[in-house]
């Protein structure tokens, strides 16, 4: 297998797991092997503002990403999502908590640079599961199933399962299916470019 | 262990442990915070020989530690760059006592600034005060150091600064925490304190003798750092041993340069300091002399770029190429090196897509500042401040969650720890003189009053000072991570510990007003303020305190969990924006269209306090609904 690589952003607003979510990445990253440098915020900019983690996976102790060359942004609120975009680069992929898509001229510029963008209701879906805190959780379900990190639904379940007390890890690992089985669902998750891949459907119904 | 994520600061708390420090000290600060906390963690192993205190402030810290070293122990001090301001005074006069057991000072910069008043560098101040520093430019290599630290400050007999900034300390790198970094040693045998007055306790004909000592161990140092490991050539010069271009970077900025050189594919010779105070200057100048032209890139100050006896080839800070102020970010690094590799006739790709760019800002995205929390009681304090006193009167502020009173237009001021009671009587005294009558109500946070607020309240009282100053007593130090503080009943360790009282220290202070009351009961209150307004203004009268009460919500949600008021808006709401702007919960969301506001119970905590943020009586009891 060769080295896992990425440059990931995640974006979202103070108490919507933003940390989390890059730590649970880290894990698994770390987990199969690779390198990992993750960079968060604390204090002030965790009241409520805007939140976002840089995690970079390889031999590269960043600790930022710089505009126009990440591979993949996660973002778990549109605007925030909007804000980031521009992280980005050309052929990146987007994976956006929103029922909303992003405005048309944005949405078109996207399309030239190759950009795919990945659209769940992860905040419908958690409720659906029962909890409106696991959104972060159910959108990283969602990528992985979309393979473009390297990294198994599989993967992020071990992770889960090494992070947190019992009752979280269950809510967490359906979150990551509950996310992952979207990916093949027209009425839910949309993804242009991307095709989800069968063996992560699969280890999303077992 | 095996393989683990290490959080920057972390790191370096194990980096103490590994290192034999038997006494750590800090008050809490972002991004500092974490360094104790995990110092607490890793020393339960061995939980007899380490001794962990969070401080009442940073100098207490300071010389509480150095008393360890000078005691023969391992010893260090953490905080952030402002509060070595506040500890700035041993800091400067140990450089000239010097140390016994290794003293290692851990000061953890903010360019940006992300969490502090200022962007100062912490390097300078070190460079001033004559210790020398080590700059860390990973969370591994900060454990490292904090090794090297302890071993260097043994040998010269001085207190060494290592000097992280915000990026590293709030990292988390993937590390083999059985890989052996640097030998775990216990540091030289302590024999206890050693009497030695002509060095301890120096009068200046002394002091000027240790002064003449200091220089001589920063000439040796010097000359050690010409040959460190901790400073290296990354990347390559010319087949002729020449570059067109090179840099000089250290720190965070180190990886920035590496990784927009890498992106660039542009391979040119990169100087790593991890020495930067005292600057290793022959290796330095050798390095210039290859060079072109050399681009400093340091944070967040110029310490390497002054210390460099000719600067004809440099380009920093001081000639602007670097911008003076901010964070020194990738995209900023990439557009520092792509002007320098252009005018040597490299290739450089293009930036970021800018009409992406463009389009984007063109969308304005409203900025999310930060708030205070749901259930916050400094919201309802500032609201009942808000209400009683209006626009006009001045509000001193202080440092905390609570200088988010900003928001709700109840903090006017906001310098350093505890300037809010000094310049509360600082602003009596000049509209005295001015004949400016307006109230004067300044807030403090607990934390704060009790790091540097009582000392300012006695010196108010006694020159007859007449404000109200509203002590926010949630009970923790809340924004760095609820640390307990010296008016908490449990000690750095969780043991218990004999609580300070802050009503007894406000007594002691020479108060006569000294209220505590409950700020979740709005109307008693604001009813308090007003007669702590009285008592400031009768002939005689003086300053008032008032000590609000009442839990932070995040740090103990027990008193909301336990009387839950859950609230509902009705269908009269008119979008008036109110209760949005002057109580600003995160719970009350406003319709896009704005025609109204909804509870998020997402985020709500069912604290029932925006019932009174509602004058028109639209945000009511969901039980009183049902019953109507």
């Amino acid at each position: 297998m060769p080295d896992l690589q990425g440059r990931i952003v995640l974006a979202g607003v103070g108490g919507q797991g933003v940390i989390f979510a890059s730590r649970l990445l880290a894990e698994a990253a770390l987990a199969a092997g690779a390198q990992v440098m993750v960079s968060e915020s604390h204090g002030m900019s965790q009241r409520g503002g805007s939140v976002a983690a840089h995690l970079i996976i390889g031999d590269e102790p960043g600790p930022l990403i710089r505009r126009g060359t990440a591979d993949t942004l996660i973002a778990l609120d549109r605007l925030e999502g909007l804000r980031h975009l521009p992280v980005l680069r050309p052929g990146g992929a987007v994976f956006i908590n929103a029922v909303e898509g992003f405005p048309e001229p944005v949405r078109a510029r996207l399309d030239e640079l190759g950009v795919s963008v990945c659209q769940l209701d992860a905040d419908g879906e958690g409720l659906r599961l029962g909890s409106p805190a696991i959104a972060n959780v159910v959108l990283l379900g969602f990528l992985a199933a979309h393979t473009s990190l390297g990294l198994s639904l599989d993967d992020l379940k071990h992770a889960v399962r090494g992070l947190g007390p019992p009752p979280a890890v269950k809510i967490n690992l359906s979150a990551l299916d509950g996310g992952a089985r979207n990916a093949n669902d027209p009425d839910h998750g949309h993804c242009a470019r991307l095709r989800p891949s069968t063996v992560a459907l699969e280890q999303a119904s077992r | 262990m095996g393989k683990q994520l290490l959080l920057g600061n972390e790191a370096i708390g194990l980096g103490l442990i590994r290192s034999g420090c038997r006494m750590v000290t800090a008050y809490p600060g972002t991004p500092s915070s974490e360094i104790l906390s995990s110092v607490i963690r890793y020393k339960t192993h061995a939980p007899e020989v380490v001794y962990a205190e969070w401080s009442a402030n940073e100098k207490v810290a300071f010389e509480t530690a150095l008393a360890a070293s000078w005691s023969g122990l391992r010893a260090a001090t953490a905080m952030k760059q402002v509060g070595l301001n506040v500890a700035a005074d041993p800091f400067f006069s140990s450089a000239y006592t010097g140390v016994v057991g290794g003293f290692v000072v851990i000061s953890c910069d903010d360019p940006g600034p992300h969490s502090s008043q200022t962007e100062q560098d912490s390097r300078l101040l070190a460079h001033a005060a004559k210790v020398p520093v080590l700059d860390p430019s990973t969370p591994v290599e900060a454990l490292q150091m904090t090794g090297f630290a302890f071993e260097l400050s043994e040998r010269f007999q001085i207190p060494v600064l290592l000097r992280p900034t915000t990026r590293l300390c709030h990292s988390r790198q993937s590390f083999n925490s059985d890989a052996v970094l640097f030998p775990a040693t216990a540091g030289p045998q302590a024999r206890g304190f050693h009497k030695d007055p002509q060095r301890w306790a120096a009068t200046p004909a002394f002091r000027l003798k240790l002064h003449v000592e200091l220089v001589q161990k920063l000439e040796a140092i010097e000359q050690e750092f010409e040959t460190s490991e901790l400073n290296r050539i990354q990347g390559s010069f010319g087949e002729n041993g020449s570059a067109p271009v090179g840099v000089i970077a250290s720190g965070v900025a180190f990886h920035t340069a590496l990784q927009v050189l890498r992106d660039f594919g542009a391979n040119i010779p990169v100087l790593k300091l991890g020495t930067p105070y005292p600057l290793p200057r022959r290796l330095v100048a050798d390095f210039i002399r290859r060079c072109e032209r050399v681009i400093v890139l340091e944070e967040p100050d110029a310490t390497i770029e002054l210390q460099i006896p000719d600067r004809t080839r440099v380009r920093g800070r001081l000639d602007g190429t670097v911008p003076q102020a901010g964070e020194l970010t990738p995209e900023r690094a990439a557009a520092i090196l792509a002007e320098a590799l252009d005018e040597a006739g490299f290739p450089v790709p293009a930036p970021a897509d800018e009409r992406l760019t463009a389009l984007v800002q063109g969308m304005a995205v409203p900025p999310r500042r930060p708030r205070l929390c749901p259930g916050c009681s400094h919201r309802s304090a500032y609201f009942a401040i808000k209400r009683t006193f209006g626009p006009q009167a001045i509000y001193p502020g202080d440092i905390g969650c609570y200088t988010l009173g900003t928001n709700l237009r109840a903090m006017d001021t906001c310098l350093d720890m505890g300037g809010s009671v000094t310049m509360a009587a600082g602003f009596y005294h000049a509209g005295r003189l001015l004949g400016d009558e307006r109230p004067i109500v300044a807030t403090i946070g607990d934390s704060t009053f009790l790091h540097a607020g009582i000392v300012p309240l006695a010196n108010a009282v006694h020159n007859d000072a007449r404000f109200i100053l509203v002590i926010l007593d949630n009970h923790t130090t809340a924004m760095t991570g609820t640390q307990p503080t010296l008016a908490s009943a449990v000690g750095t360790d969780g043991a218990a510990a004999l609580p300070a009282s802050i009503p007894d220290l406000v007594r002691a202070c020479g108060v006569r007003f000294v209220r505590e009351a409950d700020p979740y009961d709005q109307d008693p209150f604001q009813e308090l303020l007003k007669e702590a307004h009285s008592f400031t203004r009768a002939p005689e009268g003086g300053a008032a305190v008032i000590i609000a009460d009442r839990p932070c919500a995040i740090f103990d949600p027990t008193p909301i969990d336990a009387h839950p008021i859950p609230v509902t808006v009705t269908e009269e709401c008119d979008g008036c924006r109110y209760c949005v702007e002057a109580f600003e919960c995160p719970a009350i969301v406003l319709r896009p269209d704005g025609s109204r506001v909804d509870i998020d119970l997402k985020t709500c905590v069912e604290c029932g306090q925006c019932i009174d943020a509602c004058y028109k009586g639209f945000i009511v009891p969901q039980v009183e609904l049902q019953h109507a």
